[in-house]
């Protein structure tokens, strides 16, 4: 296959990823071909399109418990004879001290650098001779860490074997921790080069100030600081099998695996794990202009958010439509607008994210640096007509059926079942809730979709940053608020004065 | 996708049962129908009803390869103008469409081919199959619709290239590299030549290249074959043909000295080596012996699924035992024409560009000393096993693989025996290809040299190298 770095795509989307499995067809009322001109799109109704929605049905998780008292999840898939497992240990970044950001981190990407029985070498050595991976990362603000593995069926056995050793004998080796971190301190330095970076470390500041989701890299400081202990101490005291759970998707059943978990960690000695704080958010500060200074750039990067929901806000499903109206995919306001009709920009659109605490709503797009005023105003419009003025009915039902119909393709995609199955537990939701999502979804109203636009489009407290060339880019902004100037370290440097 | 019998059956047991037991080492079939329509259009179609989807892709057989100078970036913009209308479906409509009825679709444009695919809910076949022949056969094009998507464009080029760190250094090294105008440019290209496209060169390049007997139509997925077929025939078959492109003349000359220079980089942050040789044509079995000494080298290869980058050489050596970089990897690309091997690393700070490429030379030299380790050897395979499987999984992915396999070497059945011919790869073939090829004077240096516009008080790389172009 052709080095995919060099195709160029027509444009790039997140595709939201559910689940499901076997079919029934239901009739989506009197769905007449819809035909019209609106902005950036022109529609003339004759394609054939099937009014059926293709409803499917989720395969359904089998569960167990191991004699230590490890949750295990098991999701059959025999399409292809591969498998993939989780190990979800509940705890990470938001179990960081505050003097030493990056623990849970650095942790889980040093399980591979060297266990009781192997070293960093000879892991990567047998993993990759039998082309298997195993991964581990802890976000800075997550309130868990991730070890998952991955290969061909046949090799089930040899892979969980080594699964389970780094899970619960890695040894953190000093030369390896001390390479680590110098390497990662230095890789730091470079990532700052890349504007969306600089834009997503401002936002996550200016929404979240002192709660630990402002961090979008540790601070070098605290990782420097990190010694072999700090690690194993982090290590011993929380991956323990009571606070984890282990999910599998793939060519398994669980008869046949099952007697395998009992052998890899059956005897894994639980532990009192401390229990992980979810700190609350920040009261919001006032919508504010934040410009980075990038010299070089020929654009202007924005990222534009606000405080969103928690993962179980009734308004999910809400926001779901309201956000696939305005700056889902291809189809969506801020495309047609700012894409299609404007041409300000290539990739433009807006998403939302949540967690045990409120996550947020981001609508970006890197624009020329002439577009920086145009498309600002543009994001601005999009923003207030979806607060002010109800959706149509069609864009409510073509949002609906995008969510709902999206189902049948997420079949092909066991990765993205098994992260929803995983969703579902962690959040305590029901045990129907991937289930009855679709209804959840078909039950939005124009008014549900005005109301969480209003709610969660804030004006009042919109942070609007944007990262390009300050000496073409600071007047224009200047028109639209108060301004407050970073350099490409993230140091403040000046404030603009409002004018308008 | 039509599996080995033994895994129909199973599928079987599954869907009644409910369970089924694994199997170890099974082997993977695509059952493949060839068809060929009397205009000239050549339909691959895949029936497989494990999931209710379909995916149709329409691979044409026209890349960057074919532009001319002056109109670089002309493929790809063209690609644009494909979701812009044509006589049925408007503007925007095609994109509306596939979402709104639970789809995902898009297009992509490399040196070698241009390829259009969407993936639906079973029951909207029908949908895919209008929304691609009504634009094979009547595009819609005008100068505001042209100039709208050449200014997208522009901002593509410049998220990938003008305003990313090292950013411009791939299209540097292409055009250092090649001497053939074919590859000797980006598939993006130039900001000057997309300006200079015209509504003209849009319809003269539709009649050259998108007729039907210059594409395949690759569909896979949830559908009875007759019924599919049929729905083909009614949509596709009365497009009309046209003569055939003109042939590409994609003769490399031999290379006979290094080719080196270095990139001034206001946005790096860290002094970056890419040092890329001239190998040769895809599905060759030079070209397998590269993927294999790609993945043992510096962990790439193809093979991405595979992992395999972890105890690569480049990386135990350079950058965990030496400490000189942040990353290194090697590539093996797969072209039509002449590909390229590449070897990319970003040094860490204080650490000079000429101890890295040394060290990374003596790597070169020592794999066209000695043979491989045996694990090396099975590192490879096992990882182009992995990668062969996980390219099974979706409809989608499937479709452009064979669409992509028909288009370059007219087999789309490769997807089946690829993998057989990397599992042909010998420890001697890969010595000898890297003899062959990895050698002083077919390569081709690009030192990329941050030069801190944005870096101010930044860490900067200590190794600032004199400009040392021929």
């Amino acid at each position: 296959m052709k080095n995919t770095a060099n195709a160029k795509m027509k444009f790039l989307i997140a595709v939201m990823a559910i689940a499901s499995f076997a079919t029934t067809v239901c009739a989506q009322g009197t769905l007449a071909p819809q035909t019209g001109t609106m902005k950036g799109a022109v529609l003339k109704g004759r394609a054939p399109v099937n009014k059926q929605i293709l409803r499917v049905k989720l395969p359904k998780a089998q569960e167990a418990t191991l004699k230590n008292g490890l949750r295990v999840v098991v999701l059959e898939n025999h399409r292809v004879p591969t498998f993939s497992m989780e190990m979800v240990v509940m705890s990470g970044g938001l179990s960081d001290p505050a003097d030493m950001h990056g623990l849970a981190g650095v942790t889980a990407a040093l399980l591979r650098e060297g266990t009781a029985k192997h070293t960093s070498r000879e892991l990567a050595e047998q993993l990759d001779t039998i082309g298997a991976t195993v991964n581990a990362n802890s976000g800075l603000s997550g309130f868990t860490t991730n070890i998952t593995a991955a290969g061909l069926v046949e090799n089930f056995d040899q892979v969980l074997d080594l699964f389970a050793e780094v899970i619960r004998t890695p040894k953190f080796p000093t030369d390896e921790v001390e390479r680590y971190k110098s390497r990662t301190v230095s890789a730091q330095g470079q990532i700052r080069g890349q504007a969306a970076f600089l834009a997503q470390e401002r936002l996550n500041q200016a929404i979240y100030g002192t709660h630990p989701a402002s961090l979008v890299l540790p601070p070098a400081e605290g990782i420097k600081k990190i010694a072999p202990a700090d690690l194993m101490r982090f290590h011993d005291e929380n991956y323990v099998p009571n606070n984890a759970m282990l999910a599998i998707v793939g060519d398994v059943t669980l008869k046949e695996i099952l007697p395998k978990l009992e052998r890899a960690f059956g005897d894994w000695k639980s532990g009192a794990a401390p229990p992980t704080v979810i700190p609350a958010v920040p009261a919001q500060s006032a919508a504010k202009i934040y410009l980075i200074n990038r010299p070089g750039s020929v654009q202007t990067v924005f990222q534009i958010g606000a405080l969103g929901i928690e993962r179980t806000d009734p308004d999910y499903a809400a926001m779901a439509v309201m956000n696939r109206i305005l700056g889902g995919g291809g189809s969506s306001r801020l495309f047609l607008n700012i894409r299609e009709d404007k041409s300000y920009a290539y990739s433009v659109g807006s998403n939302f994210s949540s967690s045990k605490y409120r996550g947020t709503f981001v609508a970006s797009a890197p624009v020329r640096t002439d577009a920086t005023e145009g498309a600002l105003r543009e994001f601005m419009n999009e923003f207030n007509r979806i607060r002010n003025e109800k959706v149509s009915a069609n864009e409510l039902d073509n949002a609906k059926r995008s969510i709902v119909g999206g189902f049948a393709l997420s079949l092909e995609n066991p990765g993205a079942l098994l992260q929803n199955i995983i969703t579902q537990k962690l959040y305590n939701m029901p045990a129907n809730y991937w289930d009855t999502y679709p209804q959840k979804v078909e039950a939005i109203t124009v008014d549900d979709v005005q109301r969480v636009a209003q709610k969660y489009i804030d004006l009042n407290h919109l942070q609007i940053v944007a990262v390009g060339d300050a000496t073409k880019t600071r007047a224009v902004l200047a028109k639209f608020g108060t301004v407050e100037e970073y350099d490409a370290e993230g140091k403040p440097v000046r404030t603009a004065s409002k004018t308008q | 996708m039509r599996l080995h019998k033994k895994f129909l059956i199973a599928t079987v047991l599954f869907a009644l049962a409910g369970a089924v037991p694994a199997q170890t080492g099974r082997s993977m079939h695509v059952d493949l129908k060839d068809t060929r329509l009397a205009n000239g259009l050549r339909v691959i179609t895949v029936e497989d009803h494990t999931t209710p989807v379909i995916a149709v892709a329409v691979t044409y057989n026209v890349g960057s390869r074919n532009e001319r100078e002056g109109r670089t970036g002309f493929a790809h913009l063209f690609e644009h103008m494909m979701f812009q209308g044509s006589e049925n479906v408007g503007k925007s409509e095609h994109f509306m469409l596939i979402q709104n009825n639970g789809g995902t679709m898009n297009g992509t444009t490399n040196e070698d081919r241009t390829n259009y695919f969407e993936a639906l809910p079973s029951n909207q076949l029908e949908l895919a199959l209008y929304l691609e022949s009504d634009r094979m056969r009547s595009l819609a094009v005008n100068q505001e619709n042209l100039d709208n998507q050449r200014n997208v464009v522009q901002e593509e080029r410049r998220i990938g290239l003008d305003n990313a760190p090292y950013g411009k250094s791939g299209e540097i090294q292409q055009a250092l590299m090649y001497d053939n105008f074919a590859y000797k440019h980006d598939t993006i290209g130039s900001m000057a030549d997309l300006n200079a496209a015209s509504v003209a060169d849009v319809q003269a390049f539709f009649k050259m290249y998108y007729a039907p007997n210059n594409a395949v139509l690759t569909v896979v997925g949830d559908f009875k074959t007759a019924d599919a077929l049929a729905t083909i025939k009614k949509y596709f078959e009365n497009i009309p043909r046209q003569p055939d492109p003109p042939a590409v003349d994609m003769t490399e000359p031999e290379q006979k000295a290094e080719r080196r220079t270095s990139v001034d980089d206001m946005l790096a942050r860290a002094t970056r080596v890419s040092i890329a040789y001239k190998t040769v044509p895809g599905n060759t079995a030079d070209f397998y012996a590269l993927q294999v000494l790609a993945n043992v080298l510096g962990g790439g290869g193809g093979f991405g699924g595979g992992g395999g980058g972890s105890s690569s050489r480049l990386n135990q050596k350079l950058l965990r035992e030496k400490e000189m970089v942040t990353g290194i990897n090697s590539n093996a690309q797969e072209n039509r024409g002449v590909g390229g091997f590449y070897v990319t690393g970003t040094l860490r700070q204080s650490v000079k560009t000429e101890d890295v490429e040394a060290a990374v030379y003596e790597e070169i030299a020592r794999l066209q000393k000695e043979p491989i380790a045996d694990w090396e050897l099975q590192k490879a395979k096992s990882g182009a096993r992995r990668n062969f499987i996980n390219g099974l999984q979706s409809s989608l992915a499937r479709a452009n693989s064979i669409g992509q396999y028909a288009v370059y070497y007219g087999d789309p059945n490769l997807i089946n025996t690829r993998l057989d011919k990397v599992s042909a790869v010998t420890k001697e073939d890969v010595q000898r290809v890297a003899n062959k090829y990895l050698v002083q004077t077919n390569r081709t240096v690009v030192i990329t040299v941050p030069k801190g516009g944005g870096g101010r008080g930044g860490p900067q790389s200590g190794a600032m190298q004199p400009n040392v172009s021929q």
